[in-house]
């Protein structure tokens, strides 16, 4: 029991990525090494204040340096996130381009729309921005249509 | 010299609709536009009118490289049926030729993760399709029939060069383009160019969703993701 309590405070050096998990500072996660034998042992801790291995990596990397490099890695995940939001919202923009696109291909059938011949209200229809607005140009088309039958 | 646009559709009514919207579209931005459509006797509605010029085709999936190569123009912009034009800029597609016999939309790296194929090997050597068959500006319709003619072999197994994956790749008229390009010695003087601002002539629907946009507004929006075929 005592050696291996002794073996976790063996002397280790500190990965330099540490960064507080909480804004209170209470959490630490931080990546240790230490040789045992001719092993080299690698391991990522998750600390709070009483373990003492807490301040062990503090004094080790110094706080404002652990306090930069959580402002640093705050900074990289929100920019990848915002990229995500970003690509999400253009494939759903994209989606609804396509669902469009198809929406005025099948209008473009209606009888009465296929038979009209007036190519300038066909043309607002090709260039509708939106179902409302495609719809809006498919009436009058037909009704242009139905007038001039 | 004639200059006009080559729409072609065949084996599907849904590929006739479609390429009355193209051609309709190409006349919204560009009415003095001269347009060939080729297309099926079957699938005439009426609605074929809008195009200048009208050639029958067979019923093969792949009549575009026949179609192609049967243009009434000097200079032709072949365009796929599931384009929509929506730039007037349209108009100045064939200063784009800049001496070249054939003019290419290229197939942007950053776009793999949307395209059907990119990469391939040939005799055991990586290589890429660079060149896409959407959009092509042309004057040498004599490529066009050995296009269409290699690929009747290719899809046919009568011609299989070491090229894999071929079980992918057979029935692909890019597998064709890039062996007549870059291995067929018949047409090692050909020149070969690329559009300006390059995805302005061929934006595929799926390239907003890789946020990939031209420096200037698209010509031709490219429905080949999603639209009824």
């Amino acid at each position: 029991m005592w050696g291996l309590i002794e073996h976790r405070y063996k002397m280790r050096n500190w990965d330099k990525d540490a960064f507080w998990e909480t804004p209170r500072k209470a959490v630490l996660n931080c990546i240790s090494e230490r040789e045992d034998g001719n092993k080299k042992i690698r391991q990522v801790h998750k600390l709070t204040e009483e373990d003492p291995l807490f301040k062990q990596c503090v004094d080790a990397l110094g706080e404002e340096h652990i306090d930069e490099n959580t402002k640093r890695r705050v900074n990289i995940k929100f920019e990848e996130q915002k990229k995500r939001q970003e690509l999400e919202e253009s494939k759903i923009k994209a989606k609804q381009l396509e669902q469009l696109f198809n929406y005025k291909l099948k209008t473009f059938e209606v009888e009465e729309i296929k038979l009209s011949q007036n190519r300038e209200l066909k043309s607002k229809l090709r260039r509708a921005k939106s179902i409302p607005e495609v719809n809006l140009w498919a009436i009058k088309i037909m009704d242009d249509y139905l007038n001039s039958e | 010299m004639s200059n006009g646009y080559l729409v072609v559709a065949s084996q599907k009514e849904s590929f006739y609709r479609l390429a009355i919207n193209c051609l309709e579209s190409l006349k919204d931005y560009y009415p003095d536009a001269k347009c060939c459509l080729v297309t099926e006797e079957r699938f005439l509605d009426g609605r074929e009118s809008i195009a200048d010029d009208l050639i029958f085709c067979g019923d093969h999936y792949r009549e575009k490289l026949w179609g192609m190569s049967q243009s009434p123009y000097d200079t032709t912009m072949y365009i796929d049926a599931d384009c929509e034009i929506v730039h007037e800029d349209i108009a100045t597609v064939f200063d784009e030729l800049n001496g070249n016999d054939m003019v290419f939309h290229t197939l942007p790296k950053e776009g793999k993760p949307i395209f059907v194929m990119y990469d391939f090997t040939c005799e055991g050597k990586p290589e890429q399709f660079t060149y896409c068959g959407g959009v092509c500006l042309y004057t040498n319709k004599e490529f066009m029939f050995d296009w269409y003619v290699l690929y009747l072999k290719q899809f046919s197994k009568i011609w299989k060069p070491d090229i894999q994956p071929w079980d992918k790749l057979y029935y692909f008229d890019q597998t064709t383009l890039w062996w007549l390009l870059n291995k067929d010695f018949r047409h090692k003087d050909i020149k070969v160019g690329t559009f300006k601002d390059n995805l302005r002539w061929n934006y595929y629907n799926g390239y907003a969703e890789l946020k990939m946009f031209p420096k200037q507004e698209v010509i031709i929006n490219h429905w080949s993701k999603g639209s009824p075929k």
